[in-house]
């Protein structure tokens, strides 16, 4: 890929948004200190980081969506206040998120004109309509029928539609997140190329990405988040990628994840093959022909980032994707067709998902009724509930995860963060799989229940669980893993042994680097 | 996104399944009548007459009854030849059916009216259209019709006022049993009852609104029955009304001491009951259905009718129930 | 009572929870908002008692009975409603039912031990058959029992002829005669324990019996307020999804159909038009009851409750011969009346 934008802005282009001291918590939780950023006319600006850096957090409270703290934005020199999105908007800034905001089954006229079509006393001037919907749409350069519904178009184009929207309505600062996540090549390169034309306009563009390459084809300077700080901010020929990657990950790695002895033994789980597909018509698959090994009492560690199917590999695995996902795996050795989550569940396998609320908990019951819910057939011989053995078990367990609550009886919509992920655990523990699959299991948990997942993972391995796991916190996944998987745009891209990888490495090769082993 | 127009196909088919149950009745109604048609088309080749007949909700048994008296008095004729239609309590359906039978070019249309209000301009237009138009039971606004056949709920209300006060011997507590007083059979035949009764030392000593319906009767009868010790007689503005309130004493036991009077004399329903002496009296609200006949016959053969008619009522007791009822007023 | 799970509170550790906040737990709950709000209506009842009626236990018998439809119906949209569901078709389903009962036991002379299971059966069957559209296909279940609805009530009509299925029968001559009643519907309306409950109160009863087992005994209830609760935590958990909301729509079929056998003996015939709008009060009784129409929380004790609640509001209304246009007012301001007193604070 190759440089396509026009000249670099020079030092002197005016500048179209200045944030200062932008700070925001989220209770004790300090996601933006003190961040400075400067956008000019005419510039493409890359906003880098780790997941959990604060850039979307930036983004929200840029477009009206979150209120800062503390802090100031000014636009074009002059300050200004937003109560809404739609203060943001009315000042210019548009906001191309990685779910699009048109409405699928109205045509591109409509999505476009939607509350500014032009004619009198409610009556809609048809062939008007389509002239000046057409003229918006030269802008990004799609020659378009304005009368399709936008559900028609491929991915590509609708995100073109979405920025022909904004400059309809004036945008001159478009904020671009993971636009390229669900685009295939040459829509990139598409993408890419109308970037260009708006940098020629003299709008100023925040780009935000995971990819390498497209950080050093795109960037006119680059701004690097990390824990919610700016550890940099300079122009793109002056950070080259090693530094770049340095300057993400280079935190410190607290010991929150103990190290145990490994003792791989025979293979539990192969997976020979997994495609999963996207969803929706035209769509890159999600994961394409990703096949990995887990040893019995092996941790395996998958990394990505966002968008690169980790999750949904996961859940291919599990059954839980029905036909969106082809899967040929072997769990000790006997081919097992994962048809359902109740198939996997039979054949040994458990997923802690990364949303416990949304797809982990039922909220409305109590921890006992939770802990059993996975293996209830066992509390239920010939259907009828044995609940002192319910109580009995999920007591023992709940004795063992150290879980903290006033009563078993009590819903587990009011544990905390910590213990909730210990009444998930322990409704698996009900089950004995042979195969534990946790996606984020650590994910918004406080330190100490985080040592407590990870001493019972280790239990779990001991035992001879195969375990894969996926993470947010790379350190602490490097600490406990035997292997190191890294996934990119749905593929394996690297492996790596225990031990033997740094943070850096990881973030390279998610990100689309080069890699060698 | 595929899954999302199999979603839509599918909810679209529910709702065509929910439409089509709706509407399946009117083809086969029409049919209905047909047969008998085709024969008489065959034995009287010159002089046919179509009629169209239009009925408002073949969902009350009264009004299956009035369909049947006119299918069965046309049978006599074979010289015609019918087509039935069920508007299932739609006016707008109703009003269809008259231009659908204008556009036949029928040669007489029966009406029995949902509402007055919307018909009257449809049965106005059929007159222009030179088709005379009988209207039965209900009536339109204004005159533009042949003729108007129908009986006097107002009439029967006070007939069954008055054999009430003679069989109870001038005093007694009454319980009265209401149709939905929001219509207009329900009112007359309360306000007929009351006119009945003014003179005499009945008391009412308990009335609700029983919807036309048997298990509401008998929950109202009920709290009737455990609220007064005396009951005399219960009077309802329908027979299954009359019904519901037997059922709620003969579970109290109570059936003997109380006597049970109904209106509308249904010989399945009303008249059965008289003869296994559920009821002591049931008035007849006849359908109109043989008299729409005999009408039509008179105006397609030329001959002058009057432009009302109203139908007498008959009463069945006890003791004239195999005689087939007397009539009254 | 509670929400049909017995409250047992074991606790780990010393974290017992002392008896005050308990009662206040209880007090919250909605088995006592629900006990509360029945409290009201009967305290009307005695202040407007209808001349003493009110006093009399022959008013509660038939309040009982009277309600019992109602309930009957309430306790399969109970199943329905856990899951986050509804059922529009129960009311068309108990004239469907009712027709076919009366058909089979007055004029084809089946004995009671073949029409009563061949009755359940097809209420079953029209339920399971929403059930599957709606598991399968994932239609919203207000569309697919809407659809039910109809169809269930065009099919008892044409049955029926249109006609109530009575004890009518017409002889060659065109006269009518009537037939005996079934020994059976009589039963099924008959009085038992020296006049004291009817057997349709009894029948609900059962009915409100099978479900608390169903709901806090068996498997199958634990899946139901999974599915209500979170249906892809569920899923996810190996509950069965499809099978489970099949089963649900089916027993509120067979309810609609045990509603529906009661509803013909007690009116001595099958009325095709029976149960018009039936499906609104079951579940005007479900919700103010406490169960809530989101899914997941709820149980049959607090159905129970709202039959009640539903039931004296409707007998204290009828003994004092309130006027049709006030009731209908009435019994709107006191239902909102008791939702609002359920509204939880979560």
């Amino acid at each position: 890929m190759t440089f396509m934008g026009g000249s670099p802005p020079s030092a002197s282009s005016p500048s179209l948004l200045r944030m200062s001291r932008i700070a925001k918590s989220f209770g004790p939780n300090r996601v933006l200190r003190e961040v400075d950023f400067e956008l000019k006319a005419g510039e493409v600006h890359v906003l880098a980081g780790e997941n959990g850096a604060g850039k979307s957090t930036l983004i929200r409270i840029l477009g009206g969506a979150l209120a800062a703290d503390n802090g100031m934005i000014a636009i074009e020199g002059g300050p200004v206040r937003f109560r809404r999105p739609r203060d943001a908007a009315d000042r210019g800034i548009a906001v191309i998120h990685q779910e699009l905001s048109l409405v699928g089954s109205m045509s591109i006229a409509d999505n476009l004109l939607l509350g500014r079509e032009p004619g009198r006393l409610g009556w809609v001037d048809r062939a008007a309509r389509a002239a000046r919907a057409r003229g918006v749409l030269e802008r990004v350069g799609l020659r378009l029928d304005p009368d399709e519904p936008v559900s028609a178009l491929p991915i590509s184009s609708q995100q073109l539609v979405e920025i022909a929207k904004a400059l309809s309505l004036g945008a001159r600062i478009i904020v671009m997140d993971e636009p390229t996540s669900a685009l295939s090549e040459p829509e990139v390169r598409r993408l890419f190329a109308r970037i260009a034309d708006l940098k020629a306009q003299g709008c100023g563009i925040i780009y935000i990405t995971h990819r390498l390459e497209e950080i050093y084809a795109l960037a006119d300077r680059i701004t690097v988040l990390r824990d919610g700080r700016v550890v940099a901010s300079r122009p793109a020929g002056e950070l080259p990628v090693g530094e770049l990657v340095r300057l993400m990950v280079g935190r410190s790695i607290g010991d929150q994840a103990p190290r145990r002895a490994a003792a791989a033994g025979t293979v539990r789980l192969d997976l020979r093959r997994c495609r999963v597909r996207g969803e929706g018509a035209g769509r890159r698959p999600i994961v394409e022909d990703a096949a990995l090994q887990v040893r019995s009492g092996e941790i395996l560690g998958l990394v990505g980032l966002e968008g690169s199917g980790v999750s949904e590999l996961l859940w291919a695995m599990f059954g839980a994707l029905g036909k969106r996902a082809e899967v040929e795996m072997e769990i000790d050795g006997q081919t097992r067709r994962m048809s359902s989550p109740r198939a996997a569940i039979a054949a040994g396998i458990a997923l802690v998902t990364n949303d416990r609320r949304r797809s982990g908990l039922v909220l409305s019951m109590d921890v006992v009724e939770n802990a059993t819910l996975a293996a209830l057939p066992r509390f239920s011989p010939l259907g009828r509930l044995r609940r002192r053995e319910e109580i009995e078990h999920t007591a023992r367990t709940a004795g063992q995860l150290n879980l903290r609550c006033a009563s078993l009886r009590q819903r587990v919509a009011t544990l905390s963060g910590g213990n909730q992920q210990k009444v998930v655990l322990a409704k698996w523990m009900a089950t004995h799989p042979r195969v534990l699959l946790l996606d984020d299991p650590t994910r918004g948990v406080d330190v100490g229940a985080k040592h407590e997942i990870y001493l019972l993972m280790n239990e779990w391995s001991r035992q001879g669980c195969g375990i894969i796991l996926s993470s947010s916190e790379w350190p602490e996944l490097l600490q406990v893993s035997d292997r190191i998987m890294v996934m990119h745009r749905g593929r394996v891209a690297a492996s790596f042994r225990g031990g033997q990888a740094t943070a850096a490495d990881l973030l390279r090769a998610a990100m689309g680097h080069a890699i060698h082993e | 996104m595929q899954h999302n127009t199999a979603r839509y196909m599918l909810s679209l088919a529910a709702t065509a399944i929910v439409c089509l149950a709706g509407c399946k009745k009117t083809p086969s109604d029409a049919t209905d009548g047909s047969s008998s048609g085709q024969a008489d088309g065959f034995a009287a080749a010159k002089a046919t007459y179509t009629i169209g007949m239009s009925q408002c909700n073949l969902g009350e048994p009264w009004r299956v009854q009035m369909n049947d008296d006119v299918r069965r008095a046309a049978e006599a004729h074979p010289e015609l030849k019918m087509i039935f239609k069920d508007a299932q309590n739609d006016t707008l359906k109703q009003r269809a059916h008259v231009e659908e039978f204008i556009g036949a070019g029928v040669d007489l249309i029966i009406i029995s009216p949902k509402e007055a209000q919307p018909l009257t301009e449809p049965v106005a237009k059929a007159m222009e259209a030179g088709i005379p138009v009988i209207v039965l039971d209900r009536r339109v606004i204004g005159d533009n019709y042949t003729c108007f056949i129908g009986a006097d709920n107002r009439l029967i209300g006070r007939e069954a006022g008055e054999w009430i006060v003679s069989a109870l011997g001038g005093k007694g507590n009454v319980v009265e049993l209401k149709g939905l007083m929001t219509s207009t059979p329900g009112q007359d035949r309360h306000s007929g009852f009351r006119e009945a009764i003014k003179d005499s030392q009945i008391n009412i000593i308990f009335e609700a609104d029983m919807k036309w319906l048997e298990p509401d009767a008998r929950k109202e009868m009920e709290s009737a029955l455990s609220r007064f010790d005396q009951i005399d007689l219960v009077y309802a503005h329908n027979d299954p009304g009359a019904h519901g309130a037997w059922l709620a004493a003969n579970a109290a036991g109570r059936e003997g001491q109380i006597r049970f009077v109904g209106i509308d004399a249904l010989p399945h329903e009303g008249v059965l009951y008289v003869k296994e002496g559920i009821l002591d009296a049931t008035f007849q609200y006849p359908t109109g259905g043989a008299e729409a006949i005999d009408a039509a016959l008179k105006i397609l053969r030329g001959e002058s009718v009057p432009k009302e008619i109203t139908l007498g009522s008959r009463v069945f007791t006890k003791e004239n129930v195999e005689a087939g009822g007397e009539p009254i007023g | 009572m509670n929400d049909g799970r017995p409250d047992q509170h074991e606790s780990i550790g010393a974290l017992e929870r002392s008896a005050a906040s308990r009662l206040r737990a209880f007090l919250s709950s909605p088995s006592a908002t629900a006990l509360l709000a029945l409290g009201l209506v009967l305290a009307i009842g005695v202040a407007f008692s209808g001349d003493g009626a009110f006093h009399k236990w022959a008013t509660h018998r038939d309040a009982l009975r009277q309600a019992s439809v109602y309930g009957i119906l309430a306790c399969g949209m109970t199943f329905v409603i856990i899951t986050a569901g509804i059922d529009l078709s129960v009311g068309s389903v108990l004239a469907l039912v009712a027709v076919m009962f009366s058909t089979l036991s007055i004029h084809e002379a089946w004995p009671p031990w073949l029409a009563v299971p061949a009755c359940l059966a097809l209420g079953g069957a029209c339920g399971a058959a929403s059930g599957l559209v709606v598991a399968k296909w994932r239609i919203q279940p207000f569309i697919v029992t809407l659809a039910m609805m109809v169809f269930a009530r065009g099919l008892a009509k044409t049955l029926s002829g249109g006609m109530k299925v009575s004890t009518a029968v017409q002889l060659p001559d065109g006269s009518w005669t009537a037939a005996p009643v079934p020994g059976i519907f009589r039963l099924i309306d008959s009085r038992l324990l020296g006049d004291n409950i009817s057997v349709v109160s009894l029948v609900f009863l059962a009915c409100i019996a099978l479900s608390w087992v169903i709901l806090s005994r068996l498997r199958w209830g634990r899946y139901l307020y999974a599915i209500g609760g979170n249906e892809e935590a569920a899923r996810l958990s190996g509950v069965p999804v499809a099978a489970m909301k099949v089963m649900a729509y089916a027993l509120a079929g067979v309810f609609a159909a045990v509603a529906g056998l009661c509803q013909a003996a007690q009116e001595q015939q099958g009325d095709p038009e029976a149960g018009l709008g039936y499906e609104l009060t079951a579940i005007a009784i479900v919700v103010i009851g406490g169960t809530s129409l989101m899914g997941g929380r709820g149980g049959i004790g607090l159905t129970l409750l709202g039959t009640l609640i539903i039931g004296y509001l409707d007998k204290i209304l009828s003994v004092n011969a309130v006027p049709e246009a006030s009731r209908l007012m009435l019994t709107g301001v006191i239902i909102i009346a008791a939702v609002l007193v359920q509204r939880r604070k979560d």
